[in-house]
């Protein structure tokens, strides 16, 4: 019965819904959690790495953590591959701009642009829908420090803390607990971590597991993103008492 | 009505010791009347610049397509891109246009990460890359440029040597020109630094 | 030719465009052929306005970004069949930097941001005064004098009548049309 709605990604279902856009969802529900907060002097991404294998190459660069462009970051959680083809849409898209107008994409524009994609695979026929869900950082001279987050049917919002992927739910109430309206970048760092550390399935967090990123601002009043080495992540989680070393010590 | 020769302008890259050099004036013409004397034409692509000289619309539209080029690299690859690999970029843009070019004559200067050795290739408009082990010139005096630098350039010279060098090279040659000059820019890359100075010459 | 042809086109609230283009090519004329130095300023105009409509009208284009935008398109259409033939100025006040601005573009795209400028046969008479008189911190009053000093040059030695000039001026609270 449920086959005669959800074979075509563009049917409503009789009770109104998109089952492939639902389905997209669910992929991505059991993806890592990534979570971004807002600081008023910067933005946090941190993301949860399910290592699958021992053997597999631990490369250095992030796989859930990407530059969109100089003043622009993201988180991804879903399907790898497509988020690529969506990343680099949405690099191109940031250059293409910055071309014609000499100057940075404002993010909500940039946001909005990659929204207009996803929103046409739930309803132009005979393709799937993108199982991506973002969260994304950004800063422009208009509206300084911004978070946003978009999901596979094309919706997108601002917020001040918010996540995606597995236990989505209980990281979204954690993060009501635990937000403060003007923290700094380190206090929202350590919201993140913490909040990390709990609803992720493994006990002890290791800086192979996670990844972190932060956007914010230089002495000199320069935008600059940086993704946290490995010994930075390390670092932060000894200073939370969540490390790997630490409860070995207990 | 040359058009590499509507808007004037010189540009120069010298090697020196461990460190290289790349100078550019500031004028920006409409044959002989000037229009600003604020217009450089040395660009940074990370830790490579690149100087423009030639007609002025496509020495913004180059620069501007080989930013997005250079900024994809970036994103893509995750760290800068080096000197010789972006010399291979500026040519094969360069001969996309072999029908329709694009009136302009780049010269490339840079270190190069890896191996630390200084680096500096010039081309002509089509994409024909003219690698040096000296100084490569371009403009409206490159005559000029030529000469001064085959008469003050020798091997071995150290940063603030190659400074000296380079601005006596540029300023000469402009003051025998009169479509370049007002004022100039010069950029001296060694291994961990960049040092930009202005240059003030006579505004005439 | 009109001899009350406004050759200046509003962008948005706090950026105006200046054109001039080879004598004919104006007006209702070229309008029936096509691409005259009119359409193209109405094009620009249309775009920056969309801009603005796009985002709910919070967000304008920025002086800078309006000139590099009028510069691509320029480009595009100069290696195109057949080529806009016009000469820009575009002044405008940048309300985040809290500063005015002005933008040179010739009918090459070839762009600069300048102190002041001219285009035709204005560049010849009147650069040189304005070299002159011109300081990095005049006030508009200054300003105002300058240009008045200039249109007198003009008016004296111009082997043509030019009709009288129109005067706009930018400020922070936007665009204002001046009795000259």
């Amino acid at each position: 019965m449920s086959r005669r709605y959800d074979s075509r990604t563009t049917i409503f279902s009789p009770e109104g819904r998109l089952y492939q856009v639902e389905y997209a969802l669910e992929a991505i529900s059991h993806a890592g959690t990534a979570l971004g907060i807002l600081a008023k002097d910067g933005i946090v991404l941190a993301a949860e790495r399910k290592v699958t294998s021992k053997l597999l190459e631990q490369d250095s660069s992030a796989e859930k953590l990407y530059i969109l462009n100089d003043n622009m970051i993201c988180a991804v959680a879903g399907m790898t591959a497509d988020a690529n083809i969506l990343i680099n849409f949405a690099r191109q898209s940031a250059q293409g701009y910055l071309a014609t107008y000499n100057e940075d994409i404002p993010c909500e524009m940039l946001v909005k642009r990659l929204c207009d994609l996803k929103q046409g695979y739930t309803q132009h026929g005979g393709l799937r829908p993108f199982g991506v869900s973002f969260i994304y950082a950004g800063y422009d001279s208009q509206r300084e420090f911004q978070l946003y987050q978009s999901n596979p049917s094309g919706n997108y919002g601002g917020w001040k803390a918010t996540s995606v992927g597995a236990n989505n739910a209980s990281a979204q109430s954690l993060l009501k607990q635990d937000y403060k309206e003007n923290c700094d970048l380190t206090e929202a760092c350590s919201i993140a971590v913490k909040i990390l550390s709990k609803t992720m399935d493994s006990t002890t967090l290791s800086s192979e597991k996670i990844e972190f990123a932060t956007l914010g601002r230089t002495p000199a009043g320069k935008i600059y993103h940086h993704l946290w080495t490995a010994p930075e992540i390390t670092d932060l989680l000894r200073k939370h008492g969540l490390a790997k070393e630490k409860t070995e010590e207990k | 009505m040359d058009p590499f020769s509507i808007n004037g302008g010189a540009c120069v890259a010298m090697v020196g010791k461990n460190c290289v050099a790349i100078a550019c004036d500031l004028r920006l013409g409409k044959q002989t009347l000037t229009i600003s004397n604020n217009y450089p034409k040395i660009f940074s692509y990370g830790d490579t610049y690149l100087g423009l000289t030639g007609l002025a619309t496509d020495i913004e539209t180059v620069s501007t397509d080989l930013r997005t080029k250079v900024n994809m690299y970036r994103l893509r690859e995750e760290r800068d891109i080096e000197p010789e690999t972006f010399t291979n970029l500026v040519s094969s843009y360069l001969y996309q246009r072999r029908f329709g070019p694009f009136y302009v004559s780049p010269v490339v200067a840079g270190i190069n990460n890896r191996t630390g050795e200084p680096f500096i290739a010039a081309f002509d408009c089509l994409g024909c890359t003219d690698y040096s082990k000296d100084f490569v010139v371009s403009g409206t005096s490159s005559n000029q440029l030529f000469g001064t630098c085959e008469s003050l350039w020798e091997p071995g010279l150290e940063p603030e040597d190659l400074f000296e060098t380079i601005s006596q090279v540029l300023l000469n040659s402009m003051d025998r020109d009169a479509l370049a000059g007002w004022g100039a820019h010069v950029y001296i890359i060694t291994k961990d630094q960049v040092i930009k100075r202005l240059l003030k010459t006579r505004q005439d | 030719m009109k001899a009350e042809d406004d050759k200046t086109r509003i962008l948005n609230d706090h950026c105006l465009m200046a054109y001039s283009g080879e004598a004919g090519d104006t007006g209702m004329l070229t309008r029936s052929f096509g691409r005259g130095k009119v359409q193209f300023a109405e094009f620009i105009q249309a775009n920056v306005q969309l801009y603005g409509m796009r985002s709910n009208c919070t967000q304008a284009l920025s002086p800078s970004s309006v000139s590099s935008f009028v510069r691509t398109e320029l480009a595009k259409s100069l290696r195109s069949r057949k080529p806009y033939n016009l000469n820009l100025l575009i002044g405008g006040y940048d309300t985040v930097n809290d500063k005015p601005e002005l933008y040179w573009l010739d009918f090459l795209a070839a762009k600069d941001k300048l102190p002041y400028a001219a285009h035709g046969y204005a560049q010849y008479y009147c650069l040189s005064i304005l070299d002159k008189h011109h300081h990095p911190n005049i006030d508009l009053e200054q300003g105002l004098k300058i240009l008045r000093m200039c249109i007198e040059e003009l008016d004296r030695r111009m082997p043509m009548n030019f009709k009288g000039v129109n005067v706009k001026v930018i400020t922070k609270t936007g665009i204002q049309d001046l009795e000259y």
